[in-house]
Parts: C-alpha cells; structure tokens; sequence
C-alpha cells in the first residue's frame, strides 16, 4: 500500500515536472523571440531621433525662409507706397544698398566670434591649411572672414607661392603668423573647431594652432574693387 | 529521503519558471511601447515631410516676391540718377552674393570616381574626396571666376563643403560622384591655367579618376536656394 503510493507520487511528479518543463520551454521561446524584436526596434528608435533631427532643421529653414519672405514683402508694399505718392524711393534703396554692402563685404564690420592663429611648427603653414579652415568657419556659421586683415569673400582665392614660404591671399602676399578672425556665434565657432578628433585644431598636424573666443572681432572691409565682369543677370523668362 | 529530492527539484523548476516569465513580461512591457513608438515614427515622418514642403511653399513665395521687389524697385527709383545707380549696385552686389541667377561664359569641371577600382590600390586615392573639391574651386577662383557651382550648388560666401562618412554635402545638401563643377568667368584664363601641366586635375588623373574640363558659352549658374541671415555681424561706422 505505501509502495504504491510512492510510485503515484512518482507518477504524478513526473507529469508535473514534464508540464513545468514544456511550459519553461515555450516561455523562453516566447522570450527570444520578444529580444528578437527588440532587437530591430533599437534601430527604428534611432531612426527616430533622426527624424527629430530633421523635423528641426527644416522647421529652421522654414522660419529663416519665412522672415525673408515678411521682409521682401514689407520691402514691396513700401516700394509701391512711394510709387503712388510719386516720391523717389531714395531712402528705401539707400537703406536696402547699406543691408547688402554689409553682407557683400564693403563695410567695416564687428561682432563676437573668434581669432584663430596658426604658425609654422614641424610644417610650414600651407595654404591648403587656410583654405580648410575659412571652410570650417563657414561650417561654423562665420559671417564675416578675415586673414592678416585681408576680408575673405566668396571668389576669394589662397595660393602656396614660392616653396611653402608665404601664401597669396587674393594677390596679397602673406607670412606666418596667420590670424584668422571671425564673426559668428563664438560658441559655435570654438565649439565646432575643436570638435574631438574632427575639429581643425586636431586635424592640423605639425602646425601651431590657437582659438581664442572674443566678444568684439574687427574685420575690415575688401580692399579693392569688386567688380563684376563676365557674368550677367539671367533673363527671366 | 525521495520525496525531499523531489521537492527541492520542483522549487528550483518553480525558481527558473518565475524568472523567465518575470523577465519575459518585462520585455514584453518594452516591446509593446516600441510599438506604440513605430506609429509615432510614421507621425514624425509626415511631421518632417509635411513641413518641408511649407519650406518649399515659403521658398517659390519668395522667388515670386523677389521678382517683384525688382520690379517695383527699378519704377520707384527710375526717375533719380542717384537712386538709379543704387540700384545697379544693388543688383551687382546681389550677383555677388548670389542671390541671382546669372549668365556667362566659362567652364565645366567634370570629376567622377575611378570606374573600375584596382583593389591593389589604395580604394581611397581611387575617389573624389571633398579636398579635391576645395583644391579645383580654389584654383577656378585664382584663375578669375566670378561665380561657381557644384550639382546645382552655388557657392556663397557662407557656403562649407563637407564630408560627413562617406557623403559630401554643399550648402548643406548631399552631392555625389559626378561632380559638375561650372565656372563663369575669364573663359581662356579658366581653361588654361587648369588645363597646365601639373594642376590639380593632372594630380586628380594621376590617381585613376576621371577629371574633364570643357569650355561652355552661355552657362547658368541659379541662385542659392536658401537664405543667409546676418545676426552677429554689425557695421563698424
């Protein structure tokens, strides 16, 4: 009598361990199969901040693309104001002439931003160097770019001339030290040029390379004559 | 002495079974908010794509607007030499900055990557890189141009030429090999002083890639299709 107990005991342990053991099995299946997709959420995850990047930047692009627009607009409703009381737009025009000499480069200009100075090392500073850099101020938001007190403008040109010993700057002839002053957010500016691993300060190997940030950098306006030559308003059709 | 074993078999059974299904709702929990987080993934993309196109909306408003303000301003400053003069500057300065389409005579720059790539090589001299880029605009600059594109990118004083991975952005915008760079300026100047021996094209070539460059009459070059806005700047009186 107490054998056979035992043994239904057995039995029915044995049935309960199998039950426990199936249920274990399809729990863990159940479970590897989750980690699996969340495995390829961590991706869709990622692409999301991505989106979050973009939905930012274009909404900057709007809201800058936006107040030009009110501006233009402004402009045009002025413009037709002086029309129909037939007065000479002269304070309007003289006004827009001074807003785009500012950005051309004819006025002498302040703002924050940042000095940068670059002198010979192992290396001699070349001028591909230069070129780098007024690259990454731009990256950087630079508004206005100078070298040794020369302004740097779009069709600005920097040469090596003579065995790397100086650089023309837009037929200037310059020697080392070079001081790269520019005006932008200088936080930005200082930020991005020393950007771990990637910023100029890291990649300007055998150079000697110095940011300071400032509250006030002069640059002065382009000395010479910006006159354009070959190319012509397209006609709109 | 039988019946101890078993029951200390069935507590560790019991033990695994309550992990697994504890870390099993766990993950489920997870899962079930990544879910929720790929729905607002799909709001996010139409976020991005819906203000993109507002962007786009803003920016042929804008070209609509411009066309008129030059309209408007040419009839309210044509009856005053003064403001008449102001207003070509104003128009030259506006080619300058590039805010314009223009036309002109020049020069295309084709550079492509290596069509068949020689594993024995460096793969990375077998490609355009962005200093390539930088080295050949310098060069069209130093040889006079006035105003330069990349794929459809005109160059202005704030644009940056970068390489993020393996993509090379212009203006912010993605270009790809081939890259078309066109040039308006002193035609022959252009032409000759990239076609000598030993200029940067010849070094481009010595790599294995391809780097053209051909004369063109009456090249367009557009407008930079977005807008630059000046916060920092201030003219220094």
């Amino acid at each position: 009598m107490k054998k056979f107990k035992i043994k239904a005991d057995v039995t029915v342990v044995t049935i309960v361990v199998f039950l426990v053991c199936i249920v274990l099995v399809s729990v863990m299946l159940m479970q590897f199969r989750t980690v699996e997709q969340t495995d390829i959420t961590a991706i869709e995850n990622m692409r999301e901040s991505e989106l979050r990047t973009a939905l930012a930047e274009w909404k900057n692009r709007y809201e800058d693309m936006n107040k030009q627009l009110e501006d233009v607009n402004a402009r045009i409703t002025e413009y037709r104001k002086n029309i129909e009381d037939n007065e000479v737009a002269a304070d309007l025009i003289e006004e827009e002439l001074q807003e785009s000499n500012l950005l051309v480069g004819k006025t002498d200009v302040y703002g924050e931003g940042v000095t940068v100075t670059l002198n010979n090392g192992d290396m001699g500073v070349q001028a591909y160097d230069l070129i780098d850099l007024v690259n990454e101020l731009r990256y950087a938001g630079a508004e206005a770019i100078s070298i040794n007190g020369i302004r740097v403008l779009p069709m600005t040109y920097i040469v090596d001339m003579g065995e790397y010993t100086y650089i023309m700057v837009d037929l200037q002839r310059l020697e080392a030290p070079y001081v790269v002053k520019a005006i932008g957010d200088k936080e930005e500016l200082t930020r991005v040029l020393n950007l771990d691993g990637s910023g100029f300060v890291d990649r300007a190997v055998g150079i000697k390379v110095s940011v300071t940030a400032e509250n006030r950098v002069e640059i002065p306006k382009y000395n010479g004559e910006l006159d354009v030559q070959y190319m012509q308003e397209a006609v709109q059709e | 002495m039988k019946k101890k074993q078993i029951a200390i078999t069935l507590g560790i059974m019991c033990l695994l079974l309550t992990i697994a299904i504890s870390v099993q709702i766990k993950t489920m929990n997870s899962a079930s908010s990544t879910v929720s987080q790929t729905l607002a993934d799909n709001g996010l993309r139409d976020e991005v794509l819906r203000m993109k196109e507002r962007y786009d909306n803003a920016y042929s408003d804008l070209q609509e607007a411009q066309k008129q303000l030059e309209q408007v301003r040419q009839e309210a400053t044509q009856d005053d030499n003064t403001a008449k003069a102001q207003e070509a500057e104003l128009k030259e300065n506006n080619m300058i900055l590039g805010y314009t389409d223009v036309v002109g005579d020049g020069v295309e720059v084709i550079l492509q990557d290596a069509e068949t790539t020689n594993l024995s090589l460096d793969v990375s001299t077998q490609l355009i890189h962005y200093d390539d880029l930088q080295n050949v605009i310098n060069e069209l600059k130093n040889a006079g141009a006035e105003a330069i594109e990349i794929n459809g990118q005109r160059l202005t004083s704030n644009t940056a030429i970068t390489c993020e991975g393996n993509v090379i952005k212009v203006n912010g915008e993605r270009v790809g090999s081939p890259f078309t760079i066109r040039a308006i300026g002193p035609q022959e100047l252009l032409y000759g002083s990239l076609r000598r021996a030993g200029s940067y094209l010849d070094l481009i070539r010595a790599r294995g890639n391809r780097a053209d460059i051909t004369k063109v009459d009456d090249i367009t070059i557009a407008r930079y299709a977005g807008v630059s806005d000046v916060k920092y700047l201030k003219e220094d009186k």
